[in-house]
């Protein structure tokens, strides 16, 4: 049957999608309130999804009763303080430097991470858990409960997010940062602390991103490149300004990928689909749902 | 005195002076064989990254353009030659002057969209364009042999074939100076001052009657010419081509190059091709520290984050500065910092 097979790849999008879209808010968020683009979020989150799988593996052979739960805590406290650390080490020091050498610093952090992964996990490729094993079948569809899983995950995050963008006052106090930080300081928002908590939960964020994308592309130093990628492309294509737009731009994204990949060639399916994107940004550079900077002399 | 002043004042000779001074070490060392063989590869590796350092700064450190889908355009330079050289047989000076020119074609493109875009927006579209490219370069079986890689030969001029590293680490070394002195020229012309002067502010630049269309076009024409010229070194010196080398890590590695050996410098761009290739083989020759897996990776990567932080201007620069403009101005008893770059 044609459009279960359809339904089927565009479900498939909507669990990648919202893996992308999870990644690129956490670098949204960076973006807004510390002006910083941070392009080592992928490999960060690699970084975390090592440390995430050496922790199953040694709660299992422990005899722990539930290792992926214990991973999955292990995660998020680790991202926190990874996020913390690099907030802390890097960006910092060098945040009274030019733009330009803020996003230099961040291309360093990529190499930094990725080698310290590989010099302390090595390069071998780990087979990781899904969340909730076994599939169901509907007609000829298959559909795993992990998808539905990580679906889920992905709306609870993205809601408690917004909520807390919207509603509470450590939110107001993002929202002022991101609108001008010199002000805000003046106005008494600890704008360090809300820069040090941003990069926290951005960098959870892309743990938990990792760690669920990890059993589909197994866990090795290069398996978040491509997703990364997609992430920046899919804020890029949302606009960086808003916070809704990288979620629609990650599901347009994950959506895409998969029905190019199975109706026209997987061999040329990237191409395809950064093709297409590369020809939208030329289109609306500041994205579909983005503001259009107004630029001072 | 007259030497320091002749030296200050022409500011030819100080490139004229380093280039004879290189290719005379390396003509002697073709006599008398003074480099361990291992060391004549490195030097050319040396030497066709300066080419690619010198072409990203262009772009980077004097028009203020990001890109981090460089390496593409290395790779398309790569393949051209050994296209080129293995279907049609040209000889070396138009295979590489084609090499250049056909990827200039896809710079000009390339500027096209920096048109639009700026920025974060500009790195992030590079970034993909690059990638794009890569996979183009995995599945264009017809063109690049697919993941078998293409294979060719040494290059060869009026008959003489430069089969030993050393003959070829000759000839690309006076490339490169070639491409030294043409970039010095370049810089120091009304061009060079127009994209420095759209790199510091596209507005005044505009209103100074400087077409940012025009330069920003230039400028990314400029950098894929130099980044192609040194992908056709890379084919002919390593005389195998493979789609894996083209990926975003190279583009990583140009940005380090210039950033650590300091923007917008000539000599910043050769000083930091030569930290990129020298620092990370001699820290492997160290015990403990040299066992580490991917320590490269995390020493160019630190050391791009440390230059940013504590010498902005880069290692080259900063030397200059610090140690041998002072020198001069004690000797010539001069007020301000003389000399160029």
């Amino acid at each position: 049957m044609h459009w279960q097979i359809f339904l089927q790849n565009v479900f498939g999008g909507i669990e990648t999608g919202s893996l992308y879209a999870l990644a690129a808010l956490g670098v949204v968020l960076i973006y807004r309130v510390s002006d910083v683009t941070n392009f080592a979020q992928g490999e960060m989150a690699m970084f975390s999804t090592f440390v995430t799988y050496t922790i199953w593996v040694y709660s299992a052979n422990a005899g722990f009763p539930y290792p992926y739960i214990a991973a999955f805590i292990g995660a998020l406290i680790f991202s926190a303080i990874f996020g913390f650390l690099i907030e802390r080490i890097f960006i910092r020091p060098t945040s009274d430097s030019s733009l330009l050498g803020k996003m230099i610093v961040t291309l360093g952090l990529i190499l930094m991470v990725n080698g310290s992964a590989g010099a302390i996990f090595g390069t071998d490729s780990h087979y990781m858990q899904r969340a909730i094993t076994g599939h169901i079948r509907f007609g000829n569809m298959i559909i795993r409960p992990h998808s539905f899983f990580v679906i889920g995950l992905a709306i609870v995050i993205m809601l408690v997010l917004f909520y807390m963008i919207k509603f509470t006052m450590f939110g107001v106090a993002i929202r002022a940062t991101a609108q001008n930080d010199k002000v805000a300081k003046l106005m008494g928002v600890p704008t360090k602390k809300v820069t040090a908590f941003t990069w926290i939960m951005a960098t959870m964020m892309g743990a938990i991103a990792g760690l669920m994308i990890a059993p589909a592309t197994n866990v090795y130093t290069g398996m978040m490149a491509d997703i990364h990628l997609k992430s920046f492309i899919a804020a890029v294509l949302g606009g960086f300004t808003s916070f809704v737009g990288p979620v629609i731009g990650g599901l347009m994204i994950g959506i895409l990928d998969n029905l190019v990949g199975y109706y026209i060639s997987t061999n040329w399916q990237t191409v395809i689909v950064y093709g297409f994107l590369i020809i939208i940004l030329i289109f609306k550079p500041y994205g579909l749902f983005g503001e259009i900077p107004k630029k001072k002399v | 005195m007259a030497f320091f002043k002749l030296f200050n004042n022409n500011p030819y000779f100080k490139y004229i002076l380093g280039s004879i001074i290189f290719v005379i070490i390396v003509f002697i060392d073709l006599q008398l064989g003074l480099f361990a063989s291992r060391t004549v590869n490195l030097l050319i590796r040396v030497v066709y990254f300066s080419v690619v350092a010198i072409g990203f700064n262009i772009l980077l450190g004097y028009a203020g353009q990001i890109s981090l889908g460089h390496a593409a355009f290395m790779g398309f330079g790569a393949y051209l030659t050994a296209f080129i050289s293995n279907n049609y047989g040209l000889g070396f000076l138009p295979t590489i002057i084609l090499s250049g020119l056909i990827p200039m074609v896809f710079g000009v493109i390339l500027g096209l969209v920096a048109l639009r875009l700026e920025r974060l927006y500009l790195a992030i579209a590079t970034l993909g364009i690059g990638v794009t490219i890569e996979f183009v370069f995995r599945e264009w079986v017809w063109f690049t042999n697919g993941f078998s890689g293409v294979r060719l030969s040494r290059p060869e001029i009026f008959g003489f074939a430069f089969n030993n590293s050393r003959h070829f680490l000759l000839l690309s070394t006076i490339i490169l100076f070639i491409v030294i002195l043409f970039t010095y020229n370049l810089i120091n012309s009304k061009t060079g001052r127009a994209l420095s002067a759209m790199r510091d502010s596209g507005h005044a630049a505009q209103a100074m009657g400087i077409s940012l269309f025009k330069y920003k076009l230039i400028a990314f024409a400029l950098s894929a010419f130099y980044v192609g010229i040194a992908g056709s070194l890379y084919a002919y010196a390593e005389r195998y081509v493979h789609p894996s080398t083209w990926g975003a890590e190279l583009s990583l590695d140009m940005l380090a190059m210039v950033v650590i050996g300091g923007l917008a410098s000539i000599g910043g761009s050769v000083t930091g091709a030569g930290f990129l290739v020298f620092v990370p083989r001699l820290v492997q020759d160290l015990p403990l520290i040299g066992e580490i897996t991917n320590i490269n990776f995390i020493l160019t990567g630190l050391a791009m984050i440390l230059v940013i932080r504590f010498m902005p201007i880069g290692i080259y620069n900063w030397f200059d500065y610090k140690f041998i403009q002072p020198f001069y101005i004690k000797r010539l008893n001069l007020n301000k910092p003389g000399g160029d770059d």
